[in-house]
């Protein structure tokens, strides 16, 4: 009797538990798909980048409100041909209270290009030397021209040298494992918060650095929690219950129009530096007649796409598209002037392909762990069947994908691909995808070999004059069109569902949006009703 | 040596032989599974020296059965590698999710036991009556709902219509306890913290009841079924015959024997739990080794699923190895059979 007397009163007080305890700081939670990559120089996706932003400094910073880059622990710097000289900031110090010095930028860098991963790959072979002139004062200088080079800077972000090197794993060499081990447990950057527990299954928690060197918006967040993995209904049930601020970008449309119902939630919204691409393999009959790939251009339904990603009437997961180049960055056209379907221009220009559309099967791959896109390649079975094309739609896991586009004889006739620029600059976002030089990898499965594009994309990075840059860049927005080796869909939205205690002018005012994903979520710039 | 330690010390030879069946084999399918596990680790952007440089830290350049030698010969060193997917020791990974799987396990399996023997017990004591169909039906329902179905259920009625349990997570954050043995119920009840104990049971509770439904279901047909044979046995009605309390008949002559059958079931279901917990450890992002062990599988993070997996097998085999050894000590006969077989 006892026994159960005992086992009633806990279960009773189990269950009288029911509230979560008040807050007694301003939190702000929110979630990433997992896992969370602590180390700065690993950083790759999104949630890397959202803690990477906000541990670590960059020596620039993207700009608010329109394209380029603003000075951040840079103060100033001066080009001399291939040479820039950086002077840093003097009252910035790192989370262990060592001051930020020139020595820490060569460090930071060198430990980048020796473990060649994340965004490695836009400094190594472009920097021919980095050196500490005195404590401010930093010299890069590169092996040629690259005039994205300043925007690429906002990639690299600056560890604590001292801290590393005091903590420093097994390894060969000098530098043992350059403190991956730590830096994927730890943080060791100057930003304006600092790690307090890190587990890249389960969740990040950050606190705000008191010493930090720039202002933080009023009412904060105290304390921010990054919560890895949750599913779908975990997340709705969280924000309906009040315990969850902010969600990630990757719920379904029909779980954000849902939570979009609730007075208690807004929705915030961060424009992609990239897009939704259909790329078309160029060397695969019908395809590898420009204009069979014209046709399919102008057959497309693009207000359909953008209908199966709309939230509401004003709040889409992406905006028209106007052409290769996002509306906003440079080189890009008019928003003014969307793509639309145009089935006449689609059967004048099927008139003119060497290839009949029914002699040809094209296989119309979508990306396994991206449902939407079996949305996408229905829509496009149907528009192109309509043109007389037999359309074969194929599920490949992504690892499968990358295997496959490595050989143009592989590689599906339709890949969908979204992508984004990884630097204000769109040279991040072009290049990658159709510079002749690299074909075959998962950003160009369209195997295009144009000289005119290759001179175009080589021009960009060695004309540093911006209104001439602007220019080349709206000439290879033109050239890549004409080639039809892309259709591009839409330009990526990211959308985010809210509490209304969360105000987040980067994610919501169109004049305070930084020019670079992921940077939205600058936390020291939101605030949270107490 | 006694009987009993005989088959002990023979299961577990056997066991070993079967780990090292299963490390071959995982460590064949891992390799085979399409992609390049250092291009998925470094991403899509790293560079070829990077990747290269890789793939020869992993020793994916050498032949396999290079590769599988040292494989075997760091385990023997308590080394089963980096995980590509988190950055750490494989064996840092798994000790921090092992226990949460495990908690979570032993706390269903305990649902299983408290609640399918008495449900099963009941509905053969009121045979072919209205809690008799009643509690069929239940048992049918949670044996044919798959866990997650539960786990989303579950959520939805008690955490999102009636806010009465959490959502997510083991604790509350500012109640987690000191790790002792990363079991959140012993770390806290060992630390004296009994808000903190609740609130580790408030959090297992659904996860643990979507994970221990199927197993409920199944455990209560099984005894019903069974305790209903039995009593048809001519010793049950020889104790009806001398008027025993209805009580002492059922606990005493017909559920003792009735539990062996069950007993081997609750045993595989027990073990089959620990892979079986990935869909309710997504649902309830409860950071643990199922959900560790999806990821990785997707990731082709080949150190982490031949660890993952080896650790997962080993647990069903103890799990077995106790069934059976339980069962012998319940039921004299098998006892006495394994001593006539020696």
């Amino acid at each position: 009797m006892m026994l159960r007397k005992t086992a009633f009163a806990l279960a009773a007080a189990t269950v009288a538990m029911t509230a979560q305890p008040a807050l007694a700081e301003r939190v702000l939670r929110l979630d990433e798909v997992a896992v969370g990559e602590l180390d700065p120089a690993k950083a790759t996706d999104f949630a890397d980048s959202m803690l990477m932003f906000n541990v670590y400094d960059t020596l620039v910073l993207a700009n608010q409100g329109g394209p380029g880059i603003q000075p951040h622990l840079a103060e100033s710097w001066t080009i001399d041909g291939n040479s820039y000289t950086f002077t840093l900031r003097d009252d910035v110090t790192f989370h262990s209270g060592n001051p930020v010095a020139a020595a820490d930028v060569v460090f930071s860098f060198d430990r980048m290009v020796a473990l060649g991963q994340g965004f490695s790959y836009l400094f190594s072979q472009r920097v021919a030397s980095v050196e500490a002139v005195d404590d401010r004062t930093v010299v890069f200088t590169l092996t040629d021209t690259y005039a994205p080079f300043l925007a690429s800077l906002t990639r690299l972000p600056i560890v604590d040298a001292a801290l590393v090197r005091d903590n420093l794993g097994e390894g060969d060499g000098e530098m043992g494992d350059w403190g991956q081990a730590f830096l994927s447990a730890n943080g060791a950057g100057s930003g304006a918060y600092r790690v307090d527990r890190h587990n890249p299954q389960e969740e990040t928690v950050m606190s705000a650095f008191d010493g930090y060197f720039l202002p933080f918006a009023e009412n904060h967040p105290e304390t921010v929690r990054v919560r890895y993995g949750l599913e779908a209904p975990t997340v709705r049930t969280l924000m309906a219950r009040g315990e969850h601020d902010i969600a990630s970008q990757w719920l379904p449309p029909e779980v954000v129009q849902a939570l979009d119902a609730s007075d208690d939630v807004q929705l915030f919204s961060e424009s992609g530096t990239g897009g939704f691409y259909i790329k078309l393999n160029t060397t695969r009959p019908p395809l590898d007649d420009v204009h069979c790939r014209r046709a399919l251009v102008h057959a497309l339904d693009y207000q359909a796409m953008l209908s199966l990603i709309a939230i509401n009437d004003e709040v889409s997961q992406g905006s028209p598209s106007t052409g290769a180049i996002p509306v906003g960055m440079m080189g890009a056209n008019d928003a003014g002037s969307p793509l639309m379907r145009d089935m006449d221009a689609a059967r004048e220009a099927l008139d003119q392909c060497a290839h009949a559309a029914g002699d040809h099967t094209l296989e119309v791959s979508w990306i396994a762990e991206v449902p939407l896109e079996e949305r996408f390649a229905l829509l496009m079975q149907a528009n192109f069947s309509e043109l007389g094309f037999n359309a074969e739609i194929q599920r490949i896991p992504w690892a499968l994908f990358t295997e496959q586009v490595s050989r143009p004889e592989t590689t599906p006739h339709i890949s969908q691909l979204f992508i984004n620029a990884v630097t204000p600059d769109p040279d991040t976002l072009l290049y990658n995808m159709y510079h002749s030089s690299v074909a075959g990898t998962w950003q160009s499965p369209e195997y295009l070999n144009d000289a005119e594009v290759d001179a175009l994309l080589e021009a960009g990075r060695t004309e540093t004059d911006p209104a001439a840059r602007a220019e080349i860049y709206a000439q290879l927005n033109d050239r890549l069109m004409a080639l039809a080796a892309t259709i591009y869909g839409y330009d990526r939205k990211s959308v985010y569902a809210a509490s209304t205690r969360v105000t987040a002018p980067a994610l919501s005012d169109p004049a305070e949006a930084f020019s670079l994903d992921g940077m939205g979520f600058t936390f020291r710039l939101m605030s949270i009703a107490e | 040596m006694t009987p009993l330690a005989r088959k002990l010390a023979r299961r577990l030879a056997l066991s070993l032989v079967v780990l090292a069946g299963v490390s071959v084999l995982m460590f064949l399918i891992a390799r085979i599974i399409p992609g390049d596990p250092a291009r998925i680790a470094l991403g899509p952007n790293a560079t070829a020296e990077a990747v290269e440089s890789l793939r020869d830290r992993l020793h994916l350049n050498e032949p396999l059965a290079v590769q599988y030698a040292i494989f075997v010969r760091d385990v023997f060193q308590g080394d089963l590698g980096v995980s590509l997917y988190t950055n750490r020791p494989v064996t840092t990974d798994i000790a921090e999710f092992l226990p949460a799987t495990l908690e979570l396990v032993f706390v269903a399996g305990a649902l299983m036991i408290l609640l399918g023997i008495p449900l099963g017990t009941l509905a053969a004591r009121y045979q072919n009556r209205w809690p008799d169909h009643l509690l069929r039906l239940v048992s049918l329902l949670g044996v044919s709902t798959p866990a997650f179905v539960w786990a989303v259920v579950l959520m939805l009625f008690l955490s999102y219509f009636v806010p009465w349990f959490p959502v997510d997570g083991r604790i509350d954050e500012a109640l987690r306890p000191e790790a002792v043995t990363g079991f959140l119920l012993i770390d806290t009840a060992l630390a004296g913290d009994g808000r903190g104990f609740l609130s580790a049971l408030h959090h297992i509770i659904l996860p643990a009841l979507a994970l221990a439904a199927s197993g409920i279901g199944q455990t209560a047909r099984l005894t019903r079924a069974n305790v209903v044979e039995a009593y048809r046995q001519p010793y049950v009605e020889m104790a009806q015959a001398y008027g025993f309390a209805e009580r002492r008949i059922a606990n005493r002559y017909a559920l003792r024997p009735a539990l062996i059958p069950a007993l081997t079931i609750l045993g595989l279901d027990f073990a089959a739990m620990l892979g079986n917990a990935f869909l309710v450890e997504s649902v309830f992002s409860w950071p643990g080794l199922s959900r560790y062990g999806v990821q990785v599988i997707l990731r082709k993070d080949l150190n982490a699923i031949v660890g993952t997996v080896l650790v997962i097998s080993a647990f069903f085999l103890i799990i077995n190895i106790i069934v059976d050894l339980l069962v012998s000590v319940i039921n004299p006969r098998i006892r006495l059979a394994e001593g006539e077989r020696r």
